[in-house]
């Protein structure tokens, strides 16, 4: 029984097949950045070449093509409807330019104060029609209390739409900003990402794979179902940098407070780990010019990479943030963090000759000794690296927090281990562990650790409930689910309701789960006192399946 | 995107596992609504606002100020000491020029907890703006600092804390004491013999609305300001003036508020009181926090707001007007002698009983202030709750002269070998040198 794990980079596409007993197969292939169907067709074509086709049972898929169209701006218009109330001037979040906002609201116990005008929507989907718009998203604020708005806008729009993302389905959390560029950007990459979609599954059909399950990475970690990402091809993007985070799981043993560096050509990203726990974006990804609800995990990129050139400023050696064409050892020109490497005899790779004699020339013309420059360009890497994660450390530790018990407990991150992946790993790993003295670790297979946490890592989704018990109401935003509680609902219903949700919800995605990775991230009850007698509990409690690998071996 | 005018932090801090008891107005629940308003509007997602997390404020912090009676542990309890850290934090990022201002959005509120604490009184113990502003002095020397307490109660407290300081102006804006807790709060109060005019009260009548504070705030409070030049202003947001609010008869709205503070632009500003926890306080935070952002607060309206009917009569306006000559007087022409303390040998003094609300107890207490020709004067505070021991305060202000201080050191000594006191604490600001005896 095979698991394929396919990673589409923004330079290369790695893809392996992990078998009962580890890696079977792997393979990097440059990334055609216009046709990323040919780039998946060639990797697994490679990869079926060293496998036998019937033992594979599932594909995992990381690809970029949402995050490029977004990026890019490369995108189908979107009708963007927004009922907003009180509050800040929705016209500050406009995302596009056919952007209504109707008048209406609910307040933050999900409470009608002002009825949607009819008139106005009808107006806004009138004009939206003449535009030739065929894709809607519906947000009012405070859906997640109360999505009777968006549904009203979701019925009014009908047949005018060949797709519509209401809100409060995309999650539980409050933000109406954040909502709204989420539903937006969902809309706008559904099409696109759609036809993708459907290549995938005829081009898996045409190589006699079409029975396998195919699942598509997210930023948190966990995969989805193709099915389902058809719905919410948004959840796709930035899967590549959690990828790599899973890939490390699934590599080495974690079990302390660790940092995690994937040093890349152009960059290096940071990821955190509490406990064995990757730490999760507090609120979700920013993309374009606007901050999402897409949950992800906490990756932080700074612009230092092997092919970070090397300049001289005022005296002082920098390294990076630009990438200046390749390093000289692969026919460049102007020295690079990587050539610097190969100077100190660190690193092999490429034209060494070439690449050490380009760096003497280099140090020489700066009236610099090559040594001297190699250290000092090496130090100044490892020092933006250094300062960057304790930054990032501190900002972890500062987060707000509700409780008194939690702010006297202050539980704090101190990581005890660094794993690095990546090309220059290796070559970095002592200098590293001179300036961290953390012990240090390069796991193996670590070129294609992106691939390898794509393939083994398991389908995740999260949501929350809302129950107030002064109406009598219980009501799961993100998938829908509303409905009467008695009064003497309490916040132990609540939390067994929510995960029986959480769970059949994953049985709809026919995702099988003994529920042992399910787990209550939140869960608070308050009273709600009127005079002074008690007449309701308002309940929130947040569940999620944990971003894991379904097994790891080291 | 949005971004701020100024640049602010919050520190918002809504205790979510304490509460007075449990249908209090001061419990759990209080912020909870503020917290998805804020959430949902994406407040902290605005460039230049940020969140920030409260420190604790110590025992040394809170004694630097009151005096505390058995000891500071035992009045404050942990809740007290991060909502005054709340504050502290506030002042931390405004000082340290972090950010341009900060909001303290924390609960239990401070501004009924006096100079002298024995326990809890209109749901405060210990005062977090005077806790914040003697931290402030404490660590970035002397400042003239101005605060503007815009909660409906009449702000005693603080008012008391900074009865005899001269560079502390205290101005309050609250509903006429003749109909309201504290019961205090009347123009004629003005301050101790050394700080006469630099206690400023303006009591309202019931049902003002947002012009009437506006021309309070125009024809009395700015200028007042404006010749006071203070280092920093401090607003104590107090929110239960609000239309709403359960426990109070006023009209102000959260369009008010946020007007009040464009208006008054202060440095910092504290959360107080305000239990109108659905329908104010989502709305006047957020309003507070946009107007001291600098960004467009001009749609924010809570449900049921009608100008129309919460607009206050004529008279209303009409007695306003006057008022605001007279308190204008009380600073600029302030009386030769304060209205509380008779002269006796040098000394200041007054005697005093004050009710603990909330835990239902009298304290007896005489405040004495050295009146002094070079400094602002030693003060000392003898202090006895119903059927308790005595306690006794003294201290030493920061600008003391060398004879106030050393008088204080030989009363210090007096009060331990006379052993009439089961409690004596020191706080002697000029060498720093904090002291408490008797355990």
């Amino acid at each position: 029984m095979l698991l394929l794990g396919i990673d589409v980079g923004g330079t290369h596409t790695d893809a392996v097949a992990i078998g009962p007993d580890g890696l079977e197969a792997q393979v990097k292939v440059a990334t055609e950045h216009d046709n990323l169907l040919s780039s998946i067709k060639n990797s697994l074509g490679e990869i079926l070449r060293h496998t036998d086709p019937s033992r594979i049972k599932q594909l995992n898929l990381s690809t970029t093509l949402s995050t490029n169209s977004i990026v890019e701006g490369n995108y189908e218009d979107v009708g963007v409807i927004v009922s907003a109330g009180p509050g800040l001037d929705p016209h500050s979040f406009m995302t596009c330019k056919d952007f209504h906002v109707i008048p209406g609201s609910l307040d933050h116990r999900g409470s009608e104060t002002k009825r949607l005008d009819n008139l106005a929507l009808e107006e806004a989907i009138a004009s939206c029609r003449n535009s030739g718009i065929k894709v809607y998203a519906a947000i009012t604020k405070f859906s997640p209390r109360n999505p009777s708005h968006e549904k009203s806008i979701e019925l009014a729009i009908g047949d005018n739409a060949d797709f519509i993302t209401l809100g409060h389905q995309i999650t539980g959390r409050l933000n109406f900003p954040r909502r709204i560029s989420t539903a937006f950007y969902n809309c706008a990459v559904w099409r696109g990402f759609n036809k993708f979609a459907d290549a995938i599954a005829d081009t898996l059909d045409e190589m006699g794979l079409g029975q396998i399950k195919v699942n598509i990475l997210k930023a948190d970690g966990g995969t989805m179902p193709l099915d389902l990402s058809r719905k919410v091809p948004v959840q796709s993007i930035f899967s590549g940098p959690a990828a790599s985070v899973m890939g490390i799981i699934a590599l080495c043993n974690i079990t302390h407070d660790s940092i995690i560096y994937d040093i890349g050509g152009t960059t290096t990203d940071i990821a955190i780990f509490a406990g064995g726990s990757p730490l999760i974006e507090q609120e979700g990804i920013h993309i374009g010019s606007h901050p999402t609800l897409v949950r992800a995990l906490k990756v932080h990129s700074i612009g230092i990479g092997g092919d970070s050139a090397i300049s001289i400023m005022d005296g002082t050696v920098r390294v990076g943030p630009n990438r200046l064409g390749p390093s000289i050892t692969f026919g460049g020109e102007i020295p690079t963090l990587t050539d610097a490497l190969i100077w100190k005899d660190s690193c092999d790779c490429g034209n060494i000759e070439q690449s050490k004699a380009g760096f003497t020339a280099f140090a020489a013309k700066n009236g610099l000794d090559a040594t001297e420059l190699a250290d000092q360009a090496i130090g100044y890497a490892v020092d933006k690296i250094h300062d960057s994660t304790r930054s990032l450390v501190d900002e972890i530790n500062r987060q707000p927090v509700y409780t008194i018990h939690e702010l006297l407990e202050n539980r704090k991150i101190i990581p005890r281990k660094i794993y690095i992946m990546g090309g220059p790993a290796q070559a970095m790993k002592m200098d590293i562990f001179r300036k961290f003295r953390l012990s240090t670790e390069v796991p193996q297979n670590y070129d294609v650790a992106n691939a390898i946490g794509a393939a083994l890592t398991r389908t995740t989704t999260e949501l929350e409930l809302f129950a107030d018990t002064e109406r009598g109401l219980m009501f799961i935003p993100s998938l829908g689910h509303r409905e009467n509680i008695p009064r003497n609902y309490r916040i132990e219903d609540a939390e067994k309701d929510a995960m029986n949700h959480l769970l059949a919800h994953l049985g709809e995605m026919h995702v099988a789960s003994d529920g042992s990775n399910a787990q209550i991230t939140s869960s608070s009850s308050f009273n709600m006192v009127n005079g002074s007698s008690t007449v309701g509990r308002n309940i929130r409690v947040k569940c999620q399946i944990k971003p894991g690998v379904d097994r790891t071996y080291s | 995107m949005l971004k701020a005018e100024n640049s602010l932090g919050i520190i918002f801090f809504p205790a979510f596992d304490w509460a007075i008891s449990p249908t209090h107005p001061e419990r759990e629940e209080r912020l909870l609504y503020t917290q998805d308003q804020l959430c949902e509007e994406g407040l902290f997602d605005i460039e230049g606002i940020r969140e920030y997390k409260p420190e604790v404020a110590s025992s040394e912090d809170i004694e630097r100020v009151h005096f505390c009676f058995p000891e500071a542990e035992a009045v404050a309890t942990r809740s007290h000491c991060i909502s005054a850290g709340g504050a502290v934090k506030a002042a931390e990022l405004v000082m340290s020029g972090e950010r341009d201002r900060a909001f303290a959005l924390v609960r239990p509120p401070g501004h009924h907890a006096m100079k002298t604490v024995q326990g809890s009184r209109g749901f405060c113990a210990i005062n977090i703006e005077a806790v914040m502003c003697e931290y402030i002095r404490e660590k970035f020397g002397p400042k003239r600092i101005a605060i503007v307490d815009t909660d409906c109660h009449h702000g005693d407290g603080t008012q008391d804390v900074y009865w005899h300081d001269p560079d502390t102006l205290f101005i309050s804006l609250h509903q006429d004491g003749r109909t309201l807790y504290p019961g205090t709060g009347f123009p004629k109060e003005c301050g101790g013999p050394k700080a006469l005019g630099r206690t400023v009260n303006i009591p309202l009548p019931p049902n003002t609305s947002d012009a009437g504070f506006m021309m309070v705030m125009k024809n009395a409070v700015m200028p007042i300001l404006e010749d006071f030049k203070p280092d920093l202003i401090i607003n104590s947001a107090g929110q239960d003036n609000h239309f709403t609010d359960p426990i109070t008869n006023m009209n102000f709205s959260a369009q008010g508020y946020a007007a009040l503070n464009s208006m008054l632009k202060p440095d910092i500003a504290v959360l107080e009181g305000g239990y109108a926890i659905q329908g104010a306080l989502p709305y006047v935070n957020l309003g507070i926090s946009l107007a001291m952002a600098g960004v467009d607060y001009s749609h924010v309206r809570e449900p049921g707001f009608n100008p129309e009917t919460l607009k206050e009569s004529d008279e209303i306006m009409d007695y306003i007007a006057t008022l605001c000559e007279g308190v204008k007087d009380v600073y600029f022409n302030p009386p030769s002698e304060s209205i509380e303390g008779v002269i006796s040998g040098g000394w200041s003094v007054r005697h005093r009983n004050i009710f603990y609300d909330t835990e239902g107890f009298t304290e007896s207490q005489t405040e004495s202030l050295r009146l002094c020709d070079d400094c602002r004067g030693l003060l000392k505070v003898e202090t006895q709750r119903e059927g308790g021991p005595m306690g006794f305060g003294l201290e030493i202000p920061a600008a003391a002269c060398e004879k106030c201080r050393n008088q204080g050191y030989s009363l210090l000594e007096e009060a331990q070998v006379k052993s009439r006191y089961r409690y004596i604490q020191l706080i002697n600001r000029k060498d720093k040198d904090y002291l408490r005896y008797g355990f």
